[in-house]
């Protein structure tokens, strides 16, 4: 059976089936809930709207396998290879990221020169912090671990660092959760919503270090913390 | 980076060789000694974001060195420079004349003595 065949009868199928409803409601569910998603200020509910279009998307993908009753279809084994190729990556190879950083980079924990900065970010998180080589302000968390260049270090006050740190632990905190949101916007061929993670790290940033620190870091260095 | 593929001959002074960010720090480097980042920035008057990743760049290539100063709870980078000014003036030098003589032989060669007559 060829794949544009397998489209066709796709919508055959669907138009034959008495569950055809079912499929309908959730894509009109989806598409209702993104709109919200869209109107919604806060971006703590911005993006529970938005995951919770990407499930519905999800399950209309699933129930119009379910309709579809025949065996070895191409489609459905291309979509289920895909689930199991990035899912491997993204709770896979993603979580010890961290490791390949730290080699790559050659960085050095920096409990050993600065204690009190490991002493912040471990008290909001389970995490290490790394410093590396590189006069390039730049600060990003991968895996369990956060990384710092030295630039960074030079050129942020005490305030401004934390308010960094706190927003990188943010990101710690919530990487057991960020790969299903992952693997959710994997699956249904949708961006997944890094502006609103980062506007939620940044609210965090804000409640640990004050509004302040954290404007006057984004400003000296512009972008090169996400 | 003072590759042969990347002179620039009509351009003034260094940056016939050097971009102009480099030949900024090279020279602001070879004037003080060792500088630190600040110090940099305001010497060369070319902002951080600018100048941070050409630090790197001429690090990596062996022309500036670096070392970690931690002071008062502050970690901060202390930059010099790795050869004089005549010992690069020297490598350039000697990279033109090989391709010269490599390109035109004899040629190259009276002229250079041309040189060394007039001195
Ligand atoms: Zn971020």
């Amino acid at each position: 059976m060829n794949l544009i065949g397998e489209i066709n009868c796709f919508g055959l199928c669907l138009k034959l089936s008495e569950n055809a409803p079912i499929v309908g409601l959730l894509i009109v569910s989806s598409v209702a809930l993104l709109v919200a998603g869209i109107m919604i200020k806060m971006p703590k509910h911005r993006l529970s709207m938005f995951v919770s279009a990407q499930i519905t998307v999800f399950l209309a993908i699933i129930s119009t396998f379910y309709l579809m009753k025949c065996e070895g279809m191409l489609t459905i084994y291309l979509y289920f290879g895909y689930a199991l190729v990035s899912s491997a990556i993204i709770f896979g190879a993603l979580r010890f990221y961290d490791r390949v950083m730290i080699k790559r980079l050659n960085a050095k924990p920096i409990k050993n020169v600065l204690s009190w900065i490991q002493e912040f970010t471990g008290g909001l998180a389970n995490a290490t912090v790394y410093y590396y080589d590189s006069a390039v302000p730049r600060a990003f968390a991968a895996g369990r671990s956060v990384f710092v260049s030295m630039g960074l270090l030079e050129i942020l006050t005490d305030d401004e660092l934390k308010a960094v740190l706190a927003h990188e632990a943010w990101h710690i905190r919530n990487n057991s959760r960020t790969p299903f949101l992952k693997q959710l916007a994997v699956m249904t061929f949708s961006s997944h919503k890094k502006d609103e993670l980062e506007e939620l790290a940044d609210i965090f940033a804000v409640e640990i270090a004050g509004s302040e620190a954290l404007s006057s870091a984004r400003c000296k260095v512009d972008k090169v913390f996400i | 980076m003072v590759k042969l593929d990347q002179i620039n001959i009509s351009n003034d002074g260094l940056t016939k060789f050097f971009s102009p960010i480099e030949a900024a720090i090279l020279r602001s480097l070879w004037n003080e000694g060792e500088m630190m980042t600040s110090e940099l920035t305001e010497k060369t008057k070319i902002p951080l974001t600018s100048i941070a990743g050409t630090l790197d760049r001429l690090v990596k290539a062996g022309y500036a060195a670096r070392r970690v100063d931690t002071v008062n709870g502050r970690m901060r980078y202390v930059y010099a420079p790795v050869y004089s000014e005549d010992e690069v003036a020297s490598e350039i030098t000697t990279k033109i004349m090989d391709s010269l003589v490599d390109t035109f032989g004899r040629v190259a060669i009276e002229n250079f003595s041309k040189y060394s007559d007039k001195k």
